[in-house]
């Protein structure tokens, strides 16, 4: 069955960042210059072939955007300036808005004011229910402890559910991401990859997780090196917070166990958000010359929520509880935005989907034709 | 006869005869040879230095004769008698030994090849002994031009000759002047306007006190040679300057003149820049041409453009248009040429689309796309800027067309097996236009043989040289300028026209012209008056003298072609440079 070509897809993907990629001519020199381009994976300048086409069955299938690492290597060799680097970016997002079932995401990527506007609504609800816990329950002179303004055992639990429900919403569209790339690319081409191989390539989510051990190969190290470094803060961070937010918000004394890796992080998340801040502005880097308007919000709401998180805790320190207080709602009102948009809707769910392609990508290697022929199927009884 | 002394210039022609010819053996057969006194070999005997090295050799060493084996003489016999002349040699004691077209172009084997030059050498070698000092002869260049066709071409040529101040004739069949451009709408790359380009010079050629437009005017004969024709044109009503002369805005039509009456015309040369005719695009049967009413030709889809309605049969704004390439062009059924202008001119469409139809979306089906001119790969660039979608089918492996279902939001589909995706995929279409090719006219034979000049196996007229000479043609004083000759663009027919209009300029300017002194002689003691040959000759060159019962060659028009010589009963024609005594040396020469 011939495959039918939608030559609108294009003008969509304009809005996720894709503005070249008519311009391409099929010259294969940026497939030739990437780095991670090999074997049966030749990219990007397929998958530019694929968006010129708006062949979208196959887009969605495609895990190559997600073994792009923006090194910009391509878009320096395009003879047409056509942007590959970009546009395997833009991929990244449109791929997002469709592993997300609600739709939401699709709404951000393709409009930043409903993007912004989500967020401040979510601020403002974080701060409406915050300041009413605060006021009806404790104190807001009272930092830690009892009678704290904001309680450090509800602030864990509410925590606790909302990754809960992060968890359950990213799951999904997991799942999803699993059924265009493997479950319904392999029943269109007979294929199926064995449950053992499942099993024993497991290890590489957390390792890719991790060690972003492919990052690495780039040639030019250091955006591997700052995002490897906003990573492990960001999980530090994220550990801290979700197994031991009372000792972290306890205090004025310093608890060393807990805070020296508190400090850390800190220190790499404030750094690496202003680097990243800092390049998109001056458009320094490759990764870095073009920016969605998502990219923006993201980088500003970390940057806000590490800094409040550093300001409440000198804040305390310096005695100023009423001043820890407030800037304690304000951290929540960027961390609660953060956390149930970003990670579900936009940019932060990378963090599942980039690991999750490499598995599947070496999964798909693995696969095997889903109707075994008979002898093969058999192993000879005698031998 | 005194023992001659004979120069042999063995030419390796870079490695093209060396490679299978053993240069050096043939120089030393040749030494052996009586009458050599120099052999030699070197690099490129055509070479100023090889030229050199033979004029030094006839003045120090006293040679009277040069025989230069190298290729064929139809690409070098000028140059060499030209150097034999500048040593105050008779240009026709030279002799060729085609060695490379010959020999080594069509042998592999070194040793029969080298066999074989040796003993074209020797034949040239024996025969150069006879030949026999002639003069060629001068006659008046009669300065008028004969220029068959008024596409642009046509009327950049005439306009060229006439500006100098030289009568131009200029036979347009159809009954406008403008040829196939006058159907064009814009034109590529720069997108300037067909119109614009035409209409001045049609003005100027219609008001010229130099030129002489005859429209739906066809000529019927040519007769004589280079500086000295006569044509007779059929004219309809007998004049041809009538009052509808403008531009046209269909295709060429034949003029439908009633009465026809000849006009004889005196001229020295001929243009032939009659053109060329689209590709019938009903021949193809899987684009469904003629059958699904939206599937149009690109000449077609340039009408639509030059009224302002881009639309289907159904009267609606196309959302989807679809621009196939080389229709009829470089297919194994078809033509196995390129038609050069029709890649640009999707493009064109490309544009002109996207200004006309905002929000329509342009697939360009192609197998290559051929931009080589100046100005065209940044079209091309631009192409894509404005979002048009490119696709590649395999040559041979056509793209069908079909009417879609009625569910779906386009009038046609076109199944493609894409090559960039590798992917079997469906285009939706609501217009599909065909880049139909150029093919050479339907009347190109007849042409053809009026003027006496040939046709390469598709049809366009054969140059002297595609590379070195490529508007002359190989009978002297025809030219051929425009699409005539090949596919080409307007830049390139306009070039030609020019480079045309400069050769004849030339020839005027000489004021006479040389003819060959190879011609046939009768022997009027001998002819017996039998008449024989007079109906033989292919060129009407020999005239009957009732009063004389003797049959005369007109030496002016004598090809030299031999038919004569050999069928006279008498034995009393003679070829000047072909005697029997320079035939037979040559054949003992070859088979010694
Ligand atoms: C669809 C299309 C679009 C094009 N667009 C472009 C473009 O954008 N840019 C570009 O550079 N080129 C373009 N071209 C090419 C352009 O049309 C040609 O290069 C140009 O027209 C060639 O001119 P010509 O004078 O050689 O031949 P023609 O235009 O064919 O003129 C030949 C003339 O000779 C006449 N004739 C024929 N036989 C005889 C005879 N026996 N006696 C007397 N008269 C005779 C014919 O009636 C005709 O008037 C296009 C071609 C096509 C098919
Ligand atoms: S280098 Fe540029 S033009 Fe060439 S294939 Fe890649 S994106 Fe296309
Ligand atoms: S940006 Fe780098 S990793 Fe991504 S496709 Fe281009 S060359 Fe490959
Ligand atoms: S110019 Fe282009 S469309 Fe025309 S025949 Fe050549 S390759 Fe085909
Ligand atoms: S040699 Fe040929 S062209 Fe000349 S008169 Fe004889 S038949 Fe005619």
């Amino acid at each position: 069955m011939a495959t039918r070509v939608n030559p609108k897809l294009i003008d969509d993907l304009e809005q996720y960042g894709a503005e070249d990629v008519s311009k391409c001519y099929h010259c294969g020199n940026c497939s030739a210059a990437c780095p991670f381009s090999q074997g049966s994976r030749i990219f990007p300048r397929k998958s530019m072939r694929h968006l010129q086409l708006g062949l979208e069955k196959r887009l969605e299938g495609d895990l190559e955007p997600w073994l792009c690492y923006y090194c910009g290597e391509c878009s320096d060799e395009c003879p047409r300036e056509a942007e590959p680097g970009e546009t395997m970016m833009s991929l990244r997002r449109w791929l997002t808005s469709r592993y997300d079932f609600t739709g939401i995401s699709r709404l951000f990527y393709r409009s930043w004011k409903a993007e912004l506007a989500a967020v401040l609504l979510v601020a403002l609800l974080t701060a409406i229910g915050f300041l009413l816990l605060g006021f009806l329950g404790g104190d807001i002179r009272i930092y830690d402890g009892p009678g704290a303004f904001l309680p450090s055992h509800v602030v864990h639990w509410f925590d606790w559910a909302m990754a809960g429900v992060l968890v359950i919403l990213l799951s999904i569209n997991c799942v999803r991401m699993w059924w265009f790339t493997l479950g319904r690319e392999g029943r269109e081409s007979g294929t199926h990859v064995p449950l053992r191989e499942y099993i024993a390539r497991a290890y590489l989510l957390p390792f890719h997780f991790i060690t972003q051990a492919r990052y690495s190969r780039c040639e030019r190290k250091r955006p591997w090196l700052v995002h490897l470094v906003l990573m492990l803060s960001y999980l530090t961070m994220l550990v801290l917070i979700m197994f031991f937010l009372e000792s972290m918000q306890s205090g004025p004394e310093i608890d060393w166990r807990v805070h020296a890796f508190g400090y850390a992080a800190a220190v790499g998340l404030v750094a690496t958000t202003a680097y990243a801040m800092w390049g998109r502005a001056k458009r320094a880097e490759a990764q870095y010359r073009h920016s969605h308007e998502s990219d923006w919000i993201f980088l500003i709401l970390l940057f806000v929520v590490a800094g409040t998180g550093v300001l409440q805790h000198i804040l305390h320190r310096a005695d100023l509880e009423v001043a820890a207080n407030i800037a304690y709602v304000v951290h929540l009102m960027g961390v609660v935005p953060m956390l149930v948009l970003e990670v579900p809707f936009s940019k932060w769910a990378h963090l599942a989907y980039r690991p999750l392609a490499m598995y599947f990508a070496e999964l798909q290697l693995r696969a095997v034709p889903s109707r075994a022929p008979a002898e093969t199927a058999r192993p000879a009884a005698t031998s | 006869m005194d023992q001659p002394r004979i120069g042999v210039y063995v030419c390796a022609c870079g490695t093209n005869i060396a490679k299978v010819v053993d240069c050096d053996a043939v120089v030393r057969a040749a030494e052996g040879l009586p009458g050599v006194a120099v052999a030699t070999t070197y690099k490129y005997m055509c070479s100023t230095p090889g030229q050199e090295m033979i004029v030094a050799d006839i003045e120090e060493k006293k040679l009277d004769r040069v025989v230069v084996a190298s290729c064929s003489p139809r690409m070098h016999e000028l140059t060499f008698r030209k150097a034999v002349k500048k040593a105050s040699m008779n240009q026709y004691y030279l002799q060729m030994a085609n060695i490379r077209e010959h020999c080594s172009w069509v042998h592999g084997d070194g040793v029969e090849a080298t066999q074989k030059a040796i003993g074209l050498v020797r034949a040239a070698v024996k025969r150069v002994a006879f030949h026999e000092p002639l003069e060629s002869r001068m006659v008046a260049m009669c300065p008028n031009t004969l220029v068959l066709g008024g596409g642009i071409a046509g009327l950049t040529a005439a306009l060229e000759l006439a500006d100098a101040g030289y009568q131009v004739y200029l036979v347009e069949k159809a009954d406008h002047l403008g040829g196939n451009l006058a159907r064009v709408d814009l034109t590529a790359p720069h997108l300037d306007s067909a119109r614009d380009l035409l209409r001045e010079r049609i003005h100027r050629v219609m008001g010229h006190p130099h030129v002489e437009p005859f429209l739906g005017a066809e000529v019927q004969s040519l007769e004589g040679y280079v500086g000295n024709f006569t044509a007779t044109v059929a004219v309809p009503g007998g004049n041809g300057a009538g009052p509808a002369a403008a531009e046209g805005d269909d295709g060429p039509t034949d003029g439908g003149g009633a009465t026809r009456s000849p006009r004889t015309l005196e001229v020295g040369s001929v243009i032939v820049a009659t053109g060329y005719r689209e590709f019938d695009a009903s021949r193809i049967t899987h684009f469904g041409y003629g059958k699904l009413p939206n599937v149009i030709t690109s000449f077609e889809f340039e009408r639509m453009v030059r009224e302002g309605r881009i639309e289907t049969v159904e009267g609606r704004q196309p959302q989807y248009v679809a621009i196939l390439h080389c229709v009829g062009s470089r297919s194994q059924e078809f033509h196995a040429y390129c038609s050069r202008v029709c890649c640009m001119t999707a493009l064109k469409y490309a544009h002109e689309l996207k200004s006309a139809v905002p929000g329509c979306y342009v697939s360009d089906v192609y197998i290559d796309m051929h931009a080589f001119g100046k100005g065209c790969e940044d079209f091309y660039r631009r192409s894509s800027e404005v979002k048009t979608l490119f696709l590649m089918y395999g040559k041979n492996d056509y793209p069908v067309i079909r009417k879609a279902e009625p569910g779906d939001d386009c009038g046609m589909l076109i199944e493609v097996s894409e090559q960039l995706s590798g992917e079997l995929i469906e285009i939706p279409a609501d217009l599909v236009i065909l880049m139909v090719g150029m093919e050479a006219r339907e009347d190109s034979a007849e042409v053809a043989r009026l003027v006496g000049i040939s046709q390469d196996k598709d049809g366009w007229f054969i140059e002297s040289h595609p590379k070195l000479d490529p508007v002359a043609t190989t009978t002297e004083g025809v030219f051929i300028a425009g699409t005539c000759a090949a596919p080409k663009d307007i830049p390139d027919s306009v070039a030609q026209a020019r480079a045309a209009a400069a050769r004849i300029l030339g020839k005027i300017a000489r004021g006479s012209i040389e003819v060959d002194a190879v011609f046939a002689e009768i022997d009027e003691e001998a002819c017996s008056g039998c008449r024989i040959c007079n109906e033989l000759c292919p060129y009407s060159a020999i005239e009957y003298k009732a009063d004389e019962k003797r049959s005369r060659v007109i030496s002016a028009l004598c090809k030299a072609c031999g038919a004569c010589v050999a069928a006279c009963p008498s034995g009393a024609i003679r070829a000047r440079h072909f005697t029997d005594e320079q035939i037979f040396a040559e054949i003992v020469g070859v088979l010694a």
